[in-house]
């Protein structure tokens, strides 16, 4: 190969009739285009950035109803622990964009988990004195925690923690995200026949 | 009776300023362990030093006064890179973890923290923990943090100056996430692979102990002897003394 391009180009600059080494190196150029466009997906996007799988992120939304929503209930199982604050003797585990058990850790060989405070888009919590200070999505919300039992949700602060508009990866495509459905709380890897919009 | 009454005040008055004393740990773990303000994972966005409530968004750290517990009112916001983290106050100042770095900032007027310096790694997600001199930082790599083949790793940044961190120690981890520090441990997360334990009586230097595969780790606490560690089994609590030698206490399972 490296022979005819060597050909190709000493006959170019010694003649610029055609001969037979031309012929032979456009034959192969031809070959070759032939091979690699053979190669290209079916994707009639130039501007796929990665190959689509067949699978892509779709935001989970809330209205901001639901997102208000905030209940004290009794004790629930962990399902997918996340976070922890340790405030003596309680300590505060996050159930991942779900919300808040409080666990009585007074005796840590026996902990007791006694109540749940369900926030939507939870992540992360901070303890003082008799307040627990959350994260609901975008707002940033203040309970009243002097009895653990009965947390009380006393201030919510809006807009006080931006929210992305896109899913927490790289290399991913995903729907875009449409205000007008709500605030996202979160995204989930769905089967898609058409590669999505959204890409990043 | 009447005559001993003074000797027995000043025994008990004695014996009071020793407990006090005696009850200061050593002294090492003094991140945040504040009674009132408790403490947070190394994975954390908000953060409480004093009066003050910090919180990472994505893009900024905002400041709010918690003079007033039940009303927080912002203080100030200040903007930095994409893809802030992680908060750790320690002392006088503050750690945020970045997708591309660390951020230092002086923190002696909490209101107003002072950005320092940043110190840059390559992009990636990493919690970070400070103990004495040294920062402790795990920087993952994976899907959600960095695309490419570079390995993880776990730095030590020498922040004496926290205007002038340097970079002393770094080795290879599989896939770290959170860490908790105490005395002369470090523990490090590694997710589905479980909880490592380094030794770091030389700070600078952790040496590798072992690792828990059986204790799938996302976050730790370590405060005293106390260890508090949460994965996708639960949450499983620990006592642990200055051999290797850990004693289990206690776990709240995911069912």
């Amino acid at each position: 190969m490296r022979a005819t391009i060597l050909c190709n180009i000493v006959s170019k600059v010694e003649t610029a009739k055609p001969n037979r080494c031309a012929m032979k190196n456009l034959f192969q150029l031809f070959l070759l285009l032939a091979i690699v466009t053979s190669c290209v997906t079916d994707s009639s996007d130039p501007y796929e950035r990665f190959p689509f799988d067949g699978t892509g992120y779709r935001p989970i939304y809330k209205t901001a109803e639901e997102m208000a929503k905030i209940e004290v209930i009794g004790a629930q199982p962990l399902a997918k622990p996340g976070k922890i604050y340790v405030l003596e003797p309680y300590l505060f585990i996050n159930e991942s964009g779900q919300g808040i058990h409080i666990v009585d850790n007074s005796d840590p060989k026996n902990p007791k988990n006694i109540s749940f405070i369900s926030t939507i888009g939870n992540y992360d919590m901070a303890a003082k004195g008799t307040f627990l200070y959350a994260d609901n999505l975008t707002n940033l919300v203040v309970f009243d925690i002097s009895n653990p039992k009965a947390p009380r949700l006393t201030k919510t602060v809006p807009n006080a923690i931006p929210v992305n508009n896109y899913p927490p990866f790289d290399g991913v495509y995903f729907e875009c995200v449409e205000s007008k459905k709500g605030i996202v709380t979160g995204w989930e890897k769905v089967p898609m026949s058409e590669r999505p919009n959204c890409s990043r | 009776m009447k005559k001993f009454a003074p000797f027995i005040f000043f025994g008990l008055v004695i014996l009071g300023l020793l407990l006090i004393l005696n009850s200061c740990d050593d002294g090492r773990n003094d991140s945040a362990s504040n009674p009132q303000t408790g403490a947070g994972g190394s994975m954390a966005r908000f953060a409480i030093t004093g009066n003050t409530l910090y919180i990472v968004s994505k893009q900024a750290l905002e400041v709010y006064d918690i003079g007033d517990g039940g009303n927080p009112v912002k203080t100030v916001q200040k903007d930095m890179g994409v893809g802030i983290e992680t908060i750790f106050p320690y002392r006088d100042n503050l750690y945020v973890g970045a997708m591309d770095g660390m951020y230092i900032y002086d923190n002696s007027t909490p209101r107003d923290p002072k950005l320092l310096t940043k110190y840059q790694h390559i992009q990636s997600c990493d919690p970070v923990v400070v103990q004495g001199k040294y920062a402790y930082v795990t920087l993952r790599s994976g899907v959600a943090c960095r695309l490419g083949n570079t390995p993880s790793s776990l730095d030590v940044v020498d922040v004496t100056n926290p205007a002038q961190p340097q970079m002393v120690h770094t080795q290879r981890m599989t896939s770290p996430y959170g860490l908790g520090i105490s005395g002369n441990k470090l523990f490090v997360c590694e997710g589905a692979l479980g909880l490592t334990l380094f030794d770091i009586t030389d700070p600078a230097v952790p040496v590798f102990k072992q690792t828990f595969a059986e204790l799938p780790a996302y976050d730790v606490i370590a405060r005293g002897k106390h260890l508090i560690v949460t994965g996708e089994k639960g949450l499983f609590q620990f006592r642990y003394d200055d051999a290797d030698k850990i004693e289990f206490l206690s776990k709240i399972p995911v069912l």
